[in-house]
């Protein structure tokens, strides 16, 4: 037996009420690991799909240039459009080394899944440069690029004449494959620009050109000179970086909120713990008289009663954390479908220092909890204690 | 039979327990009560002594001032040739732990422990591991059998017995034993009076607080308290 035994083994003596107490500190553990893992693959997920995109601003039409943003990260059929006469005063502008054009748009099929049709033209190559294309990128008319998931789903493979969903009549033949890029693109079915604007009856108009510089520091200047250029009241020019700040900035808003309502839940947990240990030490303070005759000192009697809080938070702090791993694929799909623009990536990833801060917030948690109990159990004096009855103090 | 504790560091011609002029008030409010006034005897190595006297006499106030789990108002108190009215309360722990041996009237086994493990606690806060002196006494005691029951497994008479194991594990100079007959039937308890008379004749000092006629007919002396007053 050992101090840790002798303090593991008082579990037992109110199973529910230790029950009752682990649940509190599972919960408010579980709610921190949440959040922390959510903070993480928000701004992992935000970063990663800013990366694949390739460029450096967006230029789109003019309206709410986040949810242009958003339609041009995820696909979907845009409300207004660009003349194609702007991509060469963009293309011009100072400090543009690639301005790529694209025409995007987007169909539901019956079983409610998304087609997005994209055409762009070869210079958006210099921006994709993750891309790993089976094939070829189209060169002729008709040529499709598909995303791996597409081919996937529809069971597309290299050469073959397909009909494009959605498009009744329309067909074409796939040149190339992309290999999984873990983002947008995997769904997106890639075309010649001209054919795309053909086909969805918009020549000459684009919805967003994605913008590369040459010298990513230099973005400010360029910015204020696409706003400066004769096209520049027609269109709203997006630089992505301030465009994640301000994403960040409203996911940051809302993560002090959840924080301090993680806060809150790790307080009342704690509050529920030491309430716990305090009614464990009235109850037992017979014993405590008696383990204080048998050659218990005020620092045994403290350390008893405070590993038991201890032990409490801790393993508390370990269900929290495992059910909280449990349930992320629940709570992001949760979240996704409440989230105004989520990426594609993971939203809740986890990594093991999630794991040690949660488990080191339950120690911290479960040393302040006990530190009250624990001290009153102590200071109690060998003679009051043992003509104590059992259930008073 | 348990074994005899081990000899003393101190000589073995002091007596374990000397009190001159022990006194111990209480305040109650404003009122003052002199639990124990005056009080002067002597323990010698070895007895075997019963404290008698009717209640509110002052038994337990003396038991616990001989357990060191309180300090004298005034006067003098040597347990086993040591001062007791001058240490702090973590010395007289140290030497609660080191020399003296508890029985209650109510065994006070911790229930979530096993048989072994309530003989074994005390050991826990000498920081000794005596787990061979843990097995002695549970033969000692008749309960091998027992080592991993929990108290509420067991009788009175078996719970008593642990107790008194658990009083020796840290082989103490003197046992100082509770009404430790008080909660058991005529023929346990006459069993728990035969454990105490064999510790006795292993050179034991057992002091028992009674109201028990034949437990205090078993010992060697009585002494007789009234109203704070040893007769």
């Amino acid at each position: 037996m050992n101090w840790i035994s002798l303090s593991l083994k008082d579990w037992q003596r109110r199973p529910l009420r230790t029950g009752i107490t682990l649940t509190g500190v599972a919960i408010a553990i579980a709610a921190l690991w949440s959040l922390l893992s959510f903070q993480r693959g928000y701004q992992d997920g935000m970063q990663s799909e800013l990366d694949r995109l390739g460029a450096h601003i967006l230029v789109v039409p003019k309206g709410c240039p986040y949810d242009a943003a958003s339609i041009a990260l995820h696909g979907a059929t845009w409300p207004c459009y660009l003349k194609q006469s702007y991509l060469k005063q963009v293309a011009t502008t100072q400090g543009v080394a690639t301005a790529a054009p694209a025409f995007m748009t987007a169909f539901y099929d019956a079983t409610g899944a998304q087609n997005v049709y994209v055409g762009v033209d070869k210079s958006i190559l210099a921006l994709k440069r993750g891309w790993h294309i089976q094939g070829r990128f189209p060169q002729g008319r008709d040529e499709l690029l598909v995303g791996s998931a597409v081919a996937e789903r529809m069971k597309w493979h290299l050469g073959q004449q397909v009909n494009l969903p959605n498009v009744p009549g329309q067909g074409g033949q796939v040149s190339g494959i992309l290999a999984p890029t873990q983002g947008a693109d995997d769904s997106f079915i890639y075309m010649g620009l001209n054919d795309a604007q053909h086909l969805f009856k918009h020549p000459n108009e684009l919805t967003h050109i994605l913008v590369r510089l040459k010298d990513p520091d230099d973005l400010e200047n360029t910015v204020a000179q696409l706003h400066g250029c004769s096209a520049g009241l027609e269109m709203n020019v997006v630089p992505l970086a301030h465009l994640f700040r301000t994403i960040q900035s409203l996911v940051n808003s809302t993560r002090l909120l959840l924080g301090c309502i993680a806060l809150i839940a790790l307080l009342v947990a704690g509050a529920g713990v030491s309430n716990a240990i305090l009614m464990t030490v009235v109850e037992r303070t017979r014993e405590i008289g008696i383990m204080r005759a048998l050659g218990a000192s005020h620092s045994d009697i403290f350390r008893i009663f405070w590993l038991q809080t201890l032990q409490v938070c801790l393993v508390g702090g370990g269900i929290g954390v495992v059910v909280a791993f449990a349930a992320s694929r629940t709570l992001e799909a949760w979240l996704r479908g409440r989230l105004p623009f989520a990426p594609t990536d993971t939203l809740i990833h986890w990594e093991w220092w999630i794991a040690d801060v949660c488990l080191a917030c339950s120690i911290i948690l479960g040393s302040a909890a006990g530190l009250l109990p624990a001290w009153r159990a102590a200071r109690l004096s060998p003679c009051e204690a043992m003509r104590a009855s059992r259930g008073q103090m | 039979m348990p074994s005899p504790p081990k000899p003393s560091q101190t000589s073995p011609s002091l007596p374990v327990v000397e009190a001159v002029e022990l006194t111990k008030i209480y305040h109650r409010g404003r009122e003052e009560v002199r639990a124990l006034n005056a009080a002067t005897f002597r323990i010698e190595r070895g007895e075997f002594v019963a404290v008698v006297g009717p209640s509110g006499a002052g038994k337990s106030t003396l038991l616990n001032l001989l357990g060191c789990m309180d300090a004298p108002t005034s006067g003098t108190l040597r347990i086993t040739g040591q001062e007791v009215q001058g240490l702090s309360d973590q010395q007289r722990t140290r030497l609660r732990r080191e020399q003296i041996g508890f029985v209650f009237q109510h065994f006070g086994l911790m229930p979530t422990l096993t048989v072994a493990e309530n003989i074994a606690l005390p050991t826990l806060f000498a920081r000794r591991r005596l787990a061979q002196r843990v097995d002695e006494l549970l033969e000692q005691v008749a309960l091998s059998h027992r080592r991993n029951h929990r108290p509420h497994e067991l009788s009175g008479g078996e719970m008593q017995r642990v107790a008194i194991a658990r009083a020796l594990v840290n082989n103490p100079q003197m046992l100082l034993a509770d009404e430790p007959t008080g909660n058991l039937d005529t023929a346990t308890g006459d069993t728990i009076i035969s454990l105490f008379q064999q510790l006795h004749q292993a050179g034991l000092t057992v002091v028992v607080v009674t109201h028990n006629t034949p437990l205090a007919s078993a010992t060697q002396r009585q002494l007789t308290l009234r109203d704070g007053r040893v007769d």
